[in-house]
């Protein structure tokens, strides 16, 4: 008995089901019908279709249908009687009241649109709503002081001002004032999660002198995900993703929290942060190991310079879950070991994993080898390793070889021959068509040096190459600095920086050499002699791309603009 | 479309300028340098100070009014072409032949050539302690590296005004009410350190408050205009300094500035005979309104006043006949956009008649740029605060002028610096 008394109830529901649905589809279909006409730019057709929609019960999607079609005729005040009608049947109908305000707004009938405003707000009087949809149009028109004002009322009529965190947040960060904003949009943050994006767009613009106070409430306690992930996204936008990731990483443990460090581990990587890609990625494998993850933390950890960890990544993708994760891992063993000096290891491992691979694998790893080897200095079997390779011994890394050993000449036709080039690739070639001779022994000494991550005795080696290569002597000598440069050795730059000026006026390197030493200067706090050095440039190299560099760094010197904020 | 007007003061100048332009030319038949401030310029402000600097160690010059722009001829000399080497002006050398073409084809047009004879001594009337990059015109004036000393309210009570040439003034409210900032920033440590060097500055030179002090500073100036001076303020300067001026028998101060009440008849008792540009404005009585009077159009910090910002047309005048009004409209640019400030512009209906008006925006009650004569000096009045920031707030990052060269807004303020170079002074005292 009782499977059939619910059979019947089933089919009195099914029946009572289709019956609504036959209800809505008919105004589905004028609704469906008015779309397409706007959608076929038939626009005075659809606002009819959209009027009668009206009448159905999607009111405010067809209102909306019908805002935009009069919007595209340039008829937008022809929507006022249609909405006096609504508001008077739905006088507390959000979106109603909404659409009325923007047309208001858009035909700027100022008093109109404050009558309106106060009509909904006397209609609705613990309703955020009318607040909220006022107060934003006045902050987008650039009147900050009458949305100012309209909080207070706010606070004061509704008790409150939670419902308007987000308005707020906007309010007092178009005023500067950005510890308030940021308090603000803490607050609407903890509701509202999807306004991440928007707070880091409002705050970042906030002047250095503000960020401290930004830091501070969007780092207190307690902890709070969507505070946190507005401030690891600022801090990546003031240009400190170590900073930035310090902020995400106290947030707990959850699937939120493992995709927002996934997050953060890409923007940092696209943002060429390695150290700090890795380290999201370590905290996102420590929640949720996989293979693939331990793979982009050890790639990112030899992007930045770390091979020890590295290989220890790699090393544990490999014991992972994945034939794919093992296979991954191979190559970043290799140059992670190659790049430890530990050739010999990483010679055996491509050994033992090359059979199992593909050719162009194979190859890679061949490579990784043959560098392995040059970072330890033992060029012959960097040479037996690139001997596996077909074709090696005429492209790139033969022309490598070549320059290593101080062949310039071999050096040169390799490097030009080589299908693919590297950025090292054509700024070595740069270097050595500067010169007519044929060998540069101490030349290749800088270069190996150079590989094997001995910026010193690469600056050393590239600076006493002048000697036997004068007629390359002014790229030698910026080479030599750019490296003292890049480790902030000023006192190694300068006499190189000044040698290039003073005794190769005239030469490609010339003006960045009257730069570079003009910085140094001021660095050191020697603003005169910044400024002749900066007037030397301008006025000796006036079509160098440098000059508008120069000009303005000479302006900074003089303290004639401000300073970076 | 506006027609040109001739202002009294201009009659002189170009009277003047006539005398002097037929004694002067012989030093032009050398070689020299034309410095072009139409889109050919590639650091139209820099220009400014090259020419001052010119006139300052004494060389002279010529400004050629509606010429490429309004540009500049100098001698030829290294020394000003390295200077414009290493400021990224452009420069044009020209001879003879070619000056001479230039001159007589001014000579048909509405354009006229206008000797620059000496750089005018300059102070800034700015709050101690002020960044450069806190006012338009010291902006400007580092920019174009153009010399000037600061002064403030000590300096003015002690009759430092008559050292100088010209005077700036920028957003100092001379009603003693600081912009009547209190109602947003009550608590702010900038305000609150304002507010009371305001008053210890009263305290120390024998004024009751800081509204009394500000209106002998007012005074000071006033009387510096009328003996022959130079006058040039922008944003609220222009709107309080004329109002001090004419409340000297009436409190005009809020409660919060000097304790006391606006006066019931302050708008009654206003002697607007012997104030700037300015009549028959209405004070705003309400300390909690942030304006104050009805000479701004804009009221950019009153809810449901504030107007929005259109562009301004400069007024072309004729420069043969009008030279003064000319030279301070010289620009690459005739339609500018508009930018705020605490008074931002200036209601028709509030200036006085006689005055020049040198900017409008088409079809508003108001107008942005004036020019007067005073006594032996003139004024000149620019609304707004910072033509490159046109939303201007406060803790606005600074402007950065590198980044505007050719600013046409800017311009309007350098052509004030330089357009007393051309003016035989008269004694100011």
């Amino acid at each position: 008995m009782r499977a059939i008394r619910d059979a019947l109830m089933l089919g009195v529901a099914l029946a009572l089901s289709v019956g609504h649905v036959r209800d809505v589809g008919a105004q589905d279909t004028t609704f469906m019908r008015a779309l397409t006409l706007e959608q076929d730019g038939k626009y005075r057709e659809a606002a009819d279709a959209y009027r009668s929609a009206l009448r159905g019960q999607e009111v405010v999607a067809a209102l909306l249908g019908l805002e935009r079609s009069y919007a595209a005729m340039g008829m937008t005040d022809s929507i006022l009687p249609v909405l006096d009608s609504l508001v008077a049947i739905r006088p507390r109908e959000g979106g109603i009241r909404s659409v009325q305000l923007r047309a208001l707004q858009m035909l700027g009938r100022d008093q109109a649109l404050r009558d309106a405003f106060e009509n909904w707000a006397r209609a609705s009087p613990s309703d955020p709503g009318p607040y909220r949809e006022y107060t934003r149009m006045l902050i987008q028109a650039g009147r900050v002081a009458s949305a100012d004002s309209l909080l207070r009322r706010a606070r004061t009529t509704l008790g409150s001002d939670r419902d308007l965190a987000y308005e707020t947040a906007q309010l007092r960060a178009a005023a500067g004032e950005w510890a308030a904003s940021s308090e603000a949009w803490r607050v609407a943050l903890r509701n509202m999660p999807y306004l991440q994006q928007a707070a880091v767009y409002a705050l970042v613009r906030a002047p250095e002198g503000a960020r401290a106070d930004i830091r501070r409430v969007l780092a207190a306690a307690p902890v709070e995900p969507g505070a946190r992930r507005t401030l690891a996204g600022l801090e990546v936008g003031w240009g400190d993703p170590r900073r930035g990731w310090e902020a995400l990483r106290a947030l707990p443990r959850s699937d939120s929290t493992v995709a927002a460090w996934s997050e953060f581990a890409t923007r940092s990587e696209d943002a060429g942060a390695w150290l700090v890609a890795r380290d999201a990625w370590q905290a996102v494998d420590r929640v949720q190991p996989t293979g693939s993850i331990a793979l982009r933390a050890s790639r990112a950890a030899l992007n930045g310079g770390d091979p020890a960890s590295a290989l220890a990544l790699a090393e544990r993708a490999a014991g992972a879950d994945s034939a794919a994760s093992a296979r991954g891992a191979v190559p970043l063993m290799v140059r992670a070991l190659g790049s430890l000096g530990r050739p010999a290891e990483a010679a055996r491992l491509a050994e033992s994993h090359g059979a199992h691979l593909p050719p162009a694998l194979r190859e890679e790893l061949a490579r990784h080898v043959a560098w392995a080897w040059v970072r330890a200095g033992n060029l012959e079997r960097a040479r037996s390793a690139l001997a596996a390779i077909p074709g090696a011994s005429e492209g790139e890394a033969a022309g490598w070889m070549a320059l290593y050993d101080g062949d310039l000449k071999t050096a040169r036709t390799a490097m030009r021959r080589s299908g693919e080039t590297t950025r090292d690739a054509v700024a070595a070639l740069a270097l050595i068509m500067r010169t007519k001779s044929d060998t540069g022994p101490r030349l290749g000494e800088a270069f190996l040096a150079l590989a094997r991550g001995d910026t010193i005795a690469a600056a050393t080696a590239f600076a006493d190459a002048e000697r036997e290569l004068p007629d390359a002597g002014a790229i030698l000598l910026a080479t030599a600095a750019r490296l003292h440069a890049a480790r902030a050795d000023d006192p190694r730059a300068e006499p190189l920086w000044r040698s290039v000026a003073q005794r190769y006026e005239g030469t490609p390197e010339a003006a960045e050499a009257d730069l570079e030493w003009a910085r140094v200067l001021r660095r050191r706090g020697d603003v005169p002699g910044a400024i002749a050095r900066l007037e030397h440039l301008i006025l000796s190299y006036p079509t160098s791309a440098l000059v508008p560099q120069a000009r303005r760094e000479l302006e900074l010197a003089r303290n004639r603009i401000p300073g970076t904020t | 479309m506006p027609t040109s007007t001739i202002c009294p003061a201009s009659r002189w100048v170009a009277a003047t300028l006539g005398a002097l332009l037929l004694v002067v030319p012989s030093a032009l038949g050398a070689q020299h340098v034309l410095v072009p401030m139409d889109d050919a310029q590639t650091n139209h402000l820099k220009a400014y100070g090259l020419m001052y600097n010119a006139l300052k160690e004494g060389h002279s010059g010529e400004w050629l009014l509606n010429y490429r722009g309004g540009a500049f001829i100098l001698p030829d000399l290294p020394d000003l072409r390295r200077r414009a080497a290493l400021e990224g002006i452009r420069t044009e050398p020209i001879g003879g032949g070619v000056l001479g073409a230039i001159r007589a084809e001014m000579a048909d047009a509405n354009m006229e050539p206008v000797p620059l004879e000496k750089a005018p001594t300059i102070a800034v009337y700015a709050t101690p302690g002020s960044q450069p990059w806190d006012d338009a015109v010291t902006l400007a004036l580092e920019y174009a590296g153009i010399s000037y000393d600061r002064i403030w309210d000590e300096e003015v009570i002690r009759g430092d005004l008559s050292k100088y040439d010209w005077l700036h003034l920028h957003h100092e409210d001379f009603t003693g009410q600081l912009n009547k900032f209190h109602l947003a920033y009550q608590g702010a440590p900038w305000f609150q350190e304002q507010f009371e060097r305001n008053r210890e500055m009263a305290r120390r030179l024998g004024f009751a408050h800081a509204p009394a002090l500000k209106k002998g500073v007012a005074e000071q100036i006033r009387q510096f205009v009328e003996r022959g001076g130079f006058l040039f303020a922008m944003c609220g300067a222009t709107e309080t300094l004329a109002l001090a001026v004419a409340s000297h028998q009436v409190d005009i101060a809020g409660p919060f500035a000097d304790g006391t009440p606006v006066s019931e008849d302050a708008d009654a008792r206003m002697d607007w005979g012997r104030a700037f540009a300015f009549r028959d404005a209405r004070i705003e009585r309400s300390p909690y309104v942030n304006a104050m009077s009805s000479i701004d159009g804009h009221q950019v910090n009153v809810p449901g006043r504030r107007q929005p910002l259109g562009t301004f047309t400069l007024f072309s005048f004729s420069a043969k006949f009008d030279p003064v009004p000319s030279m301070l409209v010289q620009n690459h640019r005739g339609v500018l956009a508009d930018f705020y400030g605490v008074t931002t512009s200036f209601m028709r209906s509030t200036l006085k008649p006689g005055v020049t008006v040198l900017a409008f925006e088409e079809g508003a009650p108001w107008v942005k740029y004036v020019h007067g004569a005073y006594g032996q000096g003139t004024y000149t009045f620019l609304g707004g605060h910072d033509p490159e920031d046109p939303q201007h707030a406060i803790g606005s990052p600074p402007t950065d002028l590198s980044l505007f060269p050719n600013s046409p807004g800017y311009r309007l303020i350098l052509n004030n610096v330089l357009f007393p170079a051309a003016k035989k002074k008269p004694l100011k005292t």
